[in-house]
């Protein structure tokens, strides 16, 4: 990772809405780096501040939430300090959401959204925005890109409109790509359609991604690296093959056993995790997963773990793998693992 | 014949695909006999045509269900698949009675129901009984939850007097804290109120629960718990599931037997051991490549199958899938092929796929 600069860097961010009791942090002391042409999976329940980390970076906090500390790094610059979001939203950073139903707009066609873009932030005229509009569409796979562009969003399938939506988000090369649950709506082979075009298209653009998903799945099967969180923080990080491999923090295991799977041995029960995640932001002290942990003992109640790296043998900065329980290291969490 | 994935709690039988197991895929005809012993639910041809108005100009039929056919038995649940669009949930919809059959029939125990009304309906209904996808809409949030099951106990008879104690069971058999039954829907989690929508479900002690896309809305790590539940109330109660849902993982470890669905009609049918080890139709085939599958991540992404399931309004002729399918050949195109048994011993229909060789009885 230390080749390639990295796109962005999240430093100790943390998202407050106003509480009654508690602190109200949704999003708790999130750090995060994504290089160049990279893909990094955020995973977690809902509530567990996946979105609102997009959100921040996108500083596109609903109100009255507000960051109240941590900065996002573009290229090594603190973003929006001084340009404004128009400046760098969906040319620098471009997002693509669950349902494009309700990030496009309704009431204009589909080539008048592309164009608009293409004419505002490339200074492209009318006539050469609407040609490159065609060969966008084209290459997400819309079959008649001419018809397509005469129409509103209402009127295409959800596939169709996500197809859209992406032409409309790499239509500017943006240096990273924030998808979040975007094939969550679709159906399954159609999901597979866009996972697969995302790929391409990010590749071919050299656009890193940010692929946030409740289903670890999807991030596994698209992403390098895998961030996952809890109650509005990282729990855990690592490469894809050791964070589904070989999890640490509890929270990670547990949700791993509990998928049932399409392949091998059939369990006659799924291992589940008792009781519910939290909302609305974590108590006040301790581990916000040690009310759900079968591992939790006193500390676990009384600290929350620090984000520390697992000593492994890899020896690859790249490979690091961390995760935040106290129970790391352990003789009995060994043999757990 | 003995048939042991009819049988309550053989679960352990459906991996292997054992000459019994084979046995085990229901009659795919209204014309066939069903094995023994009598199935709960035993869905013959099953029709359901809409009109739809289409401006002045006159109507047009959709075919949301275009003859179907399955069973299940006592204590078994039935995993039914689909994308949108499938029909799935017309079926599940008419197997409760919201909406009616246009054709074939729905045998409860043996007995018609398709054309049941009043009493009898009200009869039947509390013998299939239905939980939905979001126990956000399909709760009165104005009503307690003990209020919620009550009701299901005082259409059963339960004489004012036992309801409460019935509700605390109920609660406690869905691992339920009693405190929460003076509750709103509104204060509990989306966990919680599947759990009360299961309680209300049983409150009326049904054969029949079809779960329609149950887990869908559910949190990962709640879903597990969930299934888990269906799956210990079904052996104690001995009930029977129609346990529909788009994901082909939850079926295989809820289902006995797995009927997928394509526009309308099934496209494979058979017992999960077979569905799952040996899927017949190349639709079955590519839904199960489509899944990212968190125990197969090194695998290379398949080739996705093209284009989208197609409008129920107006379905390719012949096969359904032949536009999306990579095997499809001249007589797809005009033909829609047959649910038979194939060489795997699932039925399918498919004019590509080979069928079972002849037996002589």
């Amino acid at each position: 990772m230390d080749l390639v600069a990295d796109v962005i860097t999240v430093e100790h961010l943390t998202v407050a809405f106003p509480a009654r009791e508690g602190t109200g942090e949704v999003v708790r002391d999130v750090s995060l780096a994504i290089g160049a042409g990279e893909r990094v999976g955020l995973v977690g329940e809902s509530g567990s501040g996946k979105s609102l980390t997009a959100r921040a970076i996108m500083r596109l906090i609903p109100q009255p939430g507000r960051v109240t500390n941590g900065a996002v790094l573009f290229d090594g610059a603190e973003l929006g300090a001084k340009s404004a979001p128009t400046k760098w939203r969906g040319t620098k950073i471009a997002m693509i959401t669950q349902d494009p139903l309700s990030s496009l707009n309704p009431l204009v066609k589909i080539g008048t959204q592309i164009t608009e873009m293409l004419r505002y932030h490339r200074g492209l005229r009318r006539a050469e925005a609407k040609a490159r509009a065609q060969e966008l569409l084209r290459s997400v796979g819309i079959p008649d890109p001419r018809r397509t562009m005469t129409r509103y969003p209402a009127v295409l399938s959800g596939g169709m409109r996500q197809r859209v939506a992406l032409a409309i988000a790499i239509s500017c090369d943006p240096r990273l790509l924030i998808a979040d649950e975007p094939t969550t709506a679709l159906d399954v082979t159609v999901q597979a359609q866009v996972l697969t075009l995302l790929e391409q298209m990010t590749a071919d653009h050299g656009s890193a991604v940010l692929l946030i998903s409740h289903d670890l799945g999807v991030v596994g099967s698209f992403c390098d690296r895998l961030l996952v969180m809890y109650a509005g923080r990282i729990v855990e990080s690592g490469p894809t093959t050791a964070v589904i491999g070989g999890p640490a923090h509890p929270y990670t295991r547990a949700l791993i056993a509990s998928i049932p799977s399409l392949r091998g041995e059939l369990p006659d029960r799924l291992a589940s995790i008792a009781g519910s995640p939290p909302h609305g932001g974590a108590q006040a002290a301790g581990c916000a997963f040690a009310p759900r942990c079968p591992m939790a003992r006193e500390v676990c109640r009384q600290t929350d773990p620090a984000l520390l790296e697992i000593p492994s043998l890899r020896t690859d900065p790249a490979d690091s793998h961390q995760a935040a329980c106290h129970a790391l290291g352990d003789e009995n969490w060994n043999q757990a693992a | 014949m003995t048939d042991p994935a009819h049988l309550h709690g053989a679960t352990t039988e459906r991996q292997a695909v054992t000459p019994a197991g084979q046995a085990a895929a229901a009659p795919a005809t209204a014309a066939a006999t069903p094995a023994s012993p009598r199935p709960a639910v035993d869905v013959r041809d099953l029709r359901v045509h809409f009109k739809v108005h289409r401006g002045l100009l006159g109507s047009q039929v959709v075919k949301a269900v275009d003859g179907v056919s399955f069973t299940i038995a006592p204590g078994e649940t039935l995993g039914l698949a689909g994308e949108s669009g499938s029909g799935k949930s017309t079926v599940a919809r008419t197997l409760v009675r919201i909406n009616r059959p246009t054709g074939g029939s729905v045998l409860l125990d043996g007995a018609e129901t398709a054309r049941l009304g009043g009493q009898e309906l009200r009869a039947y209904r509390r013998r299939m009984q239905m939980v939905y996808q979001d126990p956000y809409d399909s709760l009165d949030p104005k009503m307690t939850i003990k209020d919620a099951i009550g009701e299901g106990l005082s259409v059963r008879g339960v004489p004012r007097a036992r309801r409460r104690s019935e509700v605390e069971e109920l609660l406690a058999r869905v691992n339920l804290p009693v405190a929460l039954a003076g509750r709103y829907p509104g204060q509990l989690s989306g966990g919680q109120r599947q759990r009360v929508s299961i309680a209300r479900a049983l409150a009326v002690s049904p054969e029949v629960i079809v779960c329609d896309e149950a887990v869908a809305a559910l949190d990962v790590s709640i879903r597990a718990q969930v299934l888990n539940l269906l799956k210990d109330i079904q052996a104690d109660a001995g009930v029977s599931y129609l346990f529909i849902s788009h994901d082909l993982s939850t079926l295989r470890f809820m289902a006995d037997r797995i009927a997928i669905m394509y526009v309308g009609r099934l496209v494979e049918y058979g017992t999960s051991g077979q569905v799952f080890s040996q899927p017949a139709h190349p639709y079955t085939q590519a839904l199960m490549a489509a899944v990212p599958d968190v125990a197969n991540l090194g695998a290379a992404r398949p080739a996705p199958l093209p284009g989208e399931p197609p409008n129920p309004a107006s379905p390719p002729p012949g096969c359904a899938f032949h536009p999306r399918c990579p095997l499809a050949v001249e007589i797809c195109r005009t033909v829609a092929p047959p649910l038979v048994r194939k060489a795997s011993g699932q039925l399918a229909a498919c004019h590509v796929v080979p069928d079972a060789p002849e037996v002589t009885p």
